[in-house]
């Protein structure tokens, strides 16, 4: 299997800051992989994705995405990304096709094509009948499916998801895990996923880092991480790495 | 395409949201009504003219009508007659139905020229020799001609109002005496026909407003206040600007958006244009106002002069400085509640030193060197400059120049915070 991000000793320390959000990352994701990005609060796990969508340069260290960086490369490495974030970044006001629809044209996608696109993901997350109702009047499972097509739309090789499946009822959970399994599978859609929901990273993860204190503690297949480190499931591995105290500061 | 789109998604947001349009376009068109009513009659004492004046004749004879049609060719009164008492005529000026009201007693007329008569009379006998003319005393008692001035009258105003009624009695008093002399002259020569005299003034004041194209357009409530307070709309435009910036940021569409290759600044240039385009349509509709809305409520009607295209560009201007400012709100403030409060009370500081509240020139002088820094000051003046000077695209040059100036730093100023924190 080919890299397609390629993490080099990345840091990251803001200004006046005690120390590195993100301190010497270094792993690498296939493509075609579901990589889930696990730690606990505060653990540099958004400062990273911040960097990997180029929304910040990193303090020291590459990010290499199908080997470019975003400093040359910064149109090229942001087409190859979808994202979605853990907000519901939609416009409430307007109806999910009108969003899509805007969406859409921001990634430069236009005509009958996206209008095909649009139809077809909300036809597949159930949305079709109430695509021309206002987001602001969906529920937050609904939400989180328009969520997710936005992210989607320009067909990204690199899908970001930030918390997908945070607060929403288990029949929209499992509609979008099992489409984006779906779109792994089929697609070859490279996925990067960060939760708290350790059962459901174990389930769709293929590959799993740990990371805490903006240190990379661990990482691997997700079986093989289990079988490493003697457990059961993934959720004792990371207690067992990352310990039980709290971590918001 | 995508600037299009993005445009098209601004308008889609803005058209749902009630609370936005109607802080958009129905506050100003309620403010420029209120203030424009209200600051009506203060504005008009100021500006001299079609002043309500009440004639309460009681002595209907030649120095009553000499006074009236001098009244009415100075063109400064609005002259309404009617039969009342004193008290109801004080009562008239105090509710501010009339600013001026003159009582002329009863024979005043008939007393003037008995007046004239006997001065004339003392004074031609002094030559003659006529030791009984002479000796007889004058009466020097004074006719009484009674003004009521509206207490809210300027002392100014008052003063010149005065005068200008007393060199029109005082014209009637020498009319008289000159009579006078001629009766008595006839007297003396009856068989002479003497040339009447003239009597029109030998000095003459040649008065021109110092004004370009020879525009003599004197401001009034209506010319202040439709451009005034549709600039404070149009600068207002910052807080929704800026809420729509920072909704953006904390619901992660920035953030979304972000991502995405080189569309954050096409969205960017979206909203900017849309909000643009939005203070234009305002400024074309707060003018409707002025010149269809406002006459109806017994104002008058606004002179747009006739220069739209420098009109129109002077709100471009002032529109692109009011959504760069929104920007830069947008992009500093941390949250929708201080992006209000802080758009708000600065729009509120730069509108109040900028003379939209109180037109700069009856501020004392300390505030009119103050105001010159408020970009709202700088496209009031341009406005003043059209509609009262005719000014054209050059005189105007400079006030524009500052507002695309203004925009240009509100601009950079975001750029640069949003990098400085975007390295930090």
């Amino acid at each position: 299997m080919s890299i397609l991000v390629d993490i080099q000793h990345v840091s990251k320390k803001y200004k006046d800051a005690p120390r590195a959000a993100v301190n010497d990352l270094t792993f690498s994701i296939d493509k075609g992989n579901v990589f889930g990005l696990l730690g606990p609060n505060g653990a540099g796990k958004t400062t990273f994705i911040s960097m990997l969508c180029g929304l910040f340069p990193t303090s020291s260290g590459e990010i290499y995405i199908n080997g470019k960086t975003h400093k040359t490369h910064s149109k090229e490495c942001k087409q190859v990304i979808g994202v979605v974030p853990q907000e519901i970044a939609l416009y409430p006001k307007l109806t999910a096709w009108e969003n899509l629809m805007f969406l859409g044209h921001m990634y430069g996608l236009s005509g009958t094509s996206l209008k095909e696109n649009v139809k077809e993901n909300l036809r597949i997350l159930g949305l079709e009948e109430n695509m021309h109702q206002k987001i602001v009047s969906y529920s937050g499972g609904m939400k989180r499916r328009v969520n997710l097509i936005a992210g989607l739309l320009h067909n990204p090789q690199l899908l970001i998801l930030d918390e997908p499946t945070v607060g929403v009822d288990v029949q929209s959970k499992q509609a979008i895990i099992e489409h984006l399994k779906k779109l792994n599978r089929e697609n070859g859609m490279t996925i990067l996923y960060t939760s708290h929901h350790l059962e459901e990273a174990e389930d769709f993860c293929s590959h799993i880092a740990i990371i805490d204190d903006g240190k990379l503690i661990t990482q691997g297949a997700t079986k093989q991480l289990i079988a490493d480190n003697n457990c059961k499931s993934i959720e004792e591995v990371y207690l067992k790495i990352t310990g039980v105290k709290f971590r918001d500061k | 395409m995508k600037l299009l789109y993005s445009i098209y998604k601004e308008y889609k947001v803005l058209t749902r949201d009630r609370a936005g349009l109607a802080i958009t376009f129905i506050m100003p068109t309620v403010l420029i009504l209120i203030i424009t009513l209200i600051q009506d009659t203060t504005f008009r004492s100021v500006n001299e003219a079609s002043v309500p004046l009440l004639i309460v004749d009681r002595d209907h004879d030649s120095l009553s009508s000499v006074l009236e049609t001098s009244l009415i060719k100075s063109k400064f009164f609005v002259i309404t007659k009617k039969q009342l008492s004193d008290e109801e005529t004080k009562k008239e000026i105090a509710t501010g139905n009339f600013f001026i009201g003159i009582i002329i007693p009863e024979n005043t007329s008939k007393k003037l020229r008995e007046k004239s008569s006997a001065r004339i009379s003392k004074l031609l006998g002094s030559f003659s020799g006529d030791t009984t003319a002479v000796a007889e005393p004058l009466d020097t008692s004074k006719l009484k001609v009674q003004l009521y001035f509206d207490p809210i009258t300027k002392k100014s105003f008052k003063t010149t109002i005065s005068n200008s009624i007393e060199r029109i009695i005082s014209q009637i008093e020498m009319q008289s005496m000159v009579s006078s002399l001629n009766e008595k002259m006839k007297e003396s020569f009856p068989l002479a026909t003497p040339s009447k005299l003239e009597l029109t003034p030998i000095v003459s004041l040649t008065e021109e407003y110092a004004s370009y194209n020879n525009s003599t357009i004197i401001p009034n409530s209506v010319q202040h206040n439709v451009p005034a307070w549709t600039l404070f709309a149009m600068f207002f435009i910052c807080i929704p600007l800026a809420g729509n910036i920072i909704r953006e940021r904390d619901d992660g569409s920035a953030f979304r958006l972000l991502t995405m290759p080189g569309s954050y600044m096409i969205v960017i240039l979206g909203k900017m244009l849309t909000y643009v385009i939005v203070s234009l349509i305002q400024f074309a509709l707060m003018l409707c106002v002025g010149v269809f809305i406002l006459p109806l409520l017994g104002l008058p009607e606004l002179n747009i002069g006739n220069n739209l295209p420098v009109l129109f560009l002077v709100a471009f201007a002032a529109g692109l400085a009011a959504t760069g400012f929104g920007l830069l709100v947008g992009t500093i403030a941390t949250s929708h509640d201080q992006a209000s409060l802080f758009g708000a009370v600065f729009v509120i500081i730069l509108a109040a030193i900028g003379g939209i509240w109180v037109p700069t020139f009856v501020m004392p002088e300390v505030m009119k060197k103050i105001a010159v820094i408020s970009p709202l000051n700088w496209g009031l003046e341009a406005f003043y400059g059209i509609f009262l000077r005719n000014f054209g695209f050059k005189e105007i040059f400079p006030e524009v120049a500052k507002l695309l100036l203004f925009f240009g730093a509100s601009l950079g100023g975001s750029y640069l915070y949003q990098k400085y924190k975007r390295l930090k």
